[in-house]
């Protein structure tokens, strides 16, 4: 670490820190606190007085709520600065994010999806982290293959904090006194679905399908799991590939859903995972595909009706049985705001946050899997995380580039070909042949 | 002061709010709609990037465009049409009505008017749930001989209501049409106790049926009431948006109008705040053409009854 050097100026708070925003730089500084006025030790609280506005994604439940206290207090210990969290609900980010990137009040520091780093870097959204990143002892450890997303034009733009592949939650409870044992082909998950509908009624959803903003979650695992892509980059261009058969047959069985096998009900096209999760905690569906996370949020949503006891996860399966299927390769950032006015300080926070330590203890005690090599490797012996260790190894992302967030949520587009489909109005060929001309379009722009 | 300048003066605090809340943001739109304009355009990061009429022509080559302004103007001819009639003869109803029971009726009918939008739509989307919703279960209970003679089916278990456009825009009409009916209705019955009664003693003793009363005294009289509400519901209706998204959801496109079309265009991501503004502008024009038309017939008209 090394003084600033603006730090050695005797000016205000506000002069100080508009200067290291200014500054530009991404180095890691250290600085002397405005209000002290003596000179402190390097690990002392430096930053004493000061505010760091952080934003945090998803409604917290009461583990999430703790882990976050505790961070921030020991945040205080080290800098001696205080951490404002707001808590933002996944469907409000969007519109968070724009309101803030327009010039509204943003945060310092915010977790961020891993696939949504693209499009808010586009937009200038967030700061270059490359210099923080590879001075911090921790940081540096993170396998470079976990940062493909939050890597561009040579730049990290992100700290990766936890991975999040998705795995199929079912009723354990409900698995045991049907007597139906864990799917390994799709024509199993179909015949599991059924018998639940049979004995739980016709208003439960034996295996939920996903048509909402998150719906390639579960189609790009399905088309993934054959060898079908979205699209692939030839040249500097994107070439869509839905139209090939691997892709086909995967969005076949994934209408076939709600067409043919009627696992899932008509009248839900358009339900993400939030949507199926609280129809879960109600006892209303019987699998569907989502991440470890949700577990903690259906026992308090469910108010102790669903028993944690009675939930499992398996990996969703190949058609074949031939073993699990690729999952989508999520996960949750954190990063640095760029209108932040104090970048030392979101440093220092991203560091403790995303280090070895506290980055660990937020995937573990989140649901996620932590990015360390040795710590993930720690977990593939544990019988409940297993399958995520597991299918983790196997993850697929979806097209790297920024406009592919305009494909998968603004414009929906395999959504809204999925809904044709299922509807009647186009068949499989006709509608991915649309699909495949839009997803060109809006990736090539 | 000069005696002439104080009318000006007085319009003048007006004129300033409305130049600034309405003026000066409609100009901008129409600025934006030829530019080329993200976020980092808005925050001033990145200078905005003229494009002539690019948004425009991007536009017009999208087939949402064309389905988005096939929606619009088939529900407002839909919407406004059913508005208008039946809130006039619940108009007529209120002033045949005796005192209690008429005040009774408008404060009922003012409460769903009162409704905000959002909320409305919430409700009739409850309404309307496949599984849980009050509809599917009353057309369950209609015995089966009857609904299949209405509707060639028995079974509304599940009936998804809110997939296809055009159900959902069925949905959306009731749901607009529950909540701006009132408001036709009172200003009708406003207008209705400004007619002088001599005028229908004077028809009933020339021996006039009610519908002939209405069409030869009451509807020439209430003309201009007519003619506001008319473009009122127009305006209204073709920006209808809250209710949209609610029951539709953002992401079933063939369901947008307008409106709804220049929302996602502008404010999902990535924003393209200049298309969002082009679809506004035309939506803009079309209202400005339909009110132009509509007030000159309603000028001329008033000039041959003189």
């Amino acid at each position: 670490m090394r003084i600033a050097k603006i730090a050695a100026t005797t000016a205000t708070t506000a002069a100080l820190a508009l200067g290291l925003a200014a500054c530009g730089s991404s180095e890691p500084t250290a600085q002397e606190s405005p209000n002290t006025g003596a000179s402190q030790s390097a690990g002392g609280p430096n930053f004493a007085g000061q505010t760091l506005t952080v934003w945090r994604l998803g409604d917290p439940n009461d583990v999430v709520q703790k882990y976050q206290t505790e961070l921030d207090a020991k945040f205080k210990e080290v800098t001696g600065a205080s951490v404002k969290v707001e808590w933002i609900p996944w469907p409000a980010v969007n519109d968070k994010f724009t309101a803030a990137a327009a010039g509204g009040a943003g945060p310092d520091v915010t977790e961020i999806g891993n696939d949504q780093v693209p499009i808010w870097q586009s937009q200038d959204a967030l700061k270059p982290i490359t210099d923080v990143f590879k001075a911090s002892p921790d940081l540096s450890q993170i396998p470079e293959n976990l940062r493909g997303l939050e890597t561009i034009d040579g730049e990290i733009y992100a700290v990766p904090w936890g991975g999040g592949t998705r795995a199929v939650l079912y009723r354990k409870d409900w698995f045991d006194e049907l007597k139906i044992a864990v799917p390994k082909t799709w024509d199993e998950l179909i015949a599991a679905a059924k018998k639940i509908q049979d004995k739980k009624g016709k208003d439960v959803d034996g295996f939920a399908f996903n048509g909402g903003t998150d719906a390639n979650h579960l189609l790009g695992s399905l088309a993934w799991s054959l060898g079908g892509d979205y699209a692939v980059s030839e040249g500097g261009k994107w070439v869509g590939k839905v139209t090939e058969p691997a892709f086909k047959e995967g969005f076949q069985f994934y209408t076939d859903l709600v067409a043919k096998h009627g696992v899932s009900s008509k009248s839900r096209l358009g339900q993400n995972t939030t949507d199926i999760r609280v129809r879960f905690s109600n006892s209303k569906v019987g699998m569907y595909l989502t991440a470890a996370w949700d577990i903690a949020t259906i026992k308090e949503e469910s108010k102790g009706k669903v028993k944690e006891d009675n939930l499992a996860f398996f990996s969703l399966p190949k058609k074949d049985g031939s073993g699990p299927a690729p999952s989508f390769l999520g996960g949750n950032d954190i990063a640095m705001w760029n209108d932040t006015k104090n970048e030392a300080l979101a440093a220092e926070y991203l560091k403790l946050a995303g280090g070895k330590e506290w980055g660990t203890k937020y995937a573990l005690e989140g649901g996620f899997l932590p990015v360390y090599a040795d710590e993930l490797a720690k977990l593939e012996s544990d019988p409940k995380q297993e399958v995520f260790a597991k299918s983790f190894a196997q993850a697929k992302a979806f097209p790297a580039d920024s406009n592919w967030t305009e494909a998968n949520e603004t414009k929906a587009v395999l959504q809204n070909a999925g809904r044709a489909v299922i509807e009647g109005k186009k068949d499989v060929d006709t509608a991915l042949a649309d699909a495949n001309k839009e997803i060109e379009e809006i990736l090539n722009q | 002061m000069p005696p002439w300048l104080i009318p000006y003066a007085l319009l003048l605090p007006g004129i300033l709010v409305i130049a600034g809340l309405l003026l000066w943001p409609l100009v901008q739109v129409v600025f934006m709609s030829f530019q080329k304009l993200g976020l980092p355009q808005v925050r001033g990061t990145r200078p905005a990037e003229w494009v002539g009429f690019d948004n425009y022509q991007r536009i017009f080559e999208n087939d949402l465009f064309w389905t988005s302004l096939r929606n619009t103007v088939v529900f407002a001819a839909v919407t406004v049409t059913l508005t208008l009639v039946l809130g006039t003869a619940v108009g007529l109803l209120l002033q045949k009505l005796g005192k209690v029971m008429s005040k009774v009726l408008i404060v009922g009918l003012m409460a769903a008017w009162a409704v905000p939008p959002v909320s409305a739509a919430i409700i009739w989307r409850w309404l309307f749930d496949a599984d849980a919703g009050i509809i599917n279960w009353a057309l369950n209970l209609v015995p089966d001989g009857l609904s299949n003679a209405l509707f060639g089916r028995a079974d509304w278990t599940g009936q998804p209501w809110l997939n296809d456009p055009v159900s959902i825009y069925m949905i959306l009409i009731l749901c607009v049409l529950w909540a701006s009916f009132p408001f036709i209705a009172v200003s009708v019955l406003a207008g209705l106790k400004s007619i002088p009664s001599e005028l229908y003693e004077a028809a009933r003793v020339d021996g006039s049926t009610p519908w002939h009363t209405f069409r030869k005294v009451t509807f020439p009289l209430l003309k201009p009431v007519f003619a506001v509400l008319t473009i009122l519901s127009i305006i209204w209706d073709f920006k209808v948006l809250a209710q949209l998204l609610i029951l539709a959801g953002p992401t079933n496109r063939e369901a947008y109008n307008l409106s709804l079309f220049a929302w996602s265009e502008a404010f999902n991501p990535p924003p393209k705040m200049g298309t969002g503004a082009a679809i506004a502008v035309v939506l803009t024009l079309i209202l400005l053409v339909i009110t132009f038309i509509h007030v000159r017939q309603m000028v001329r008209t008033e000039g041959d009854i003189k």
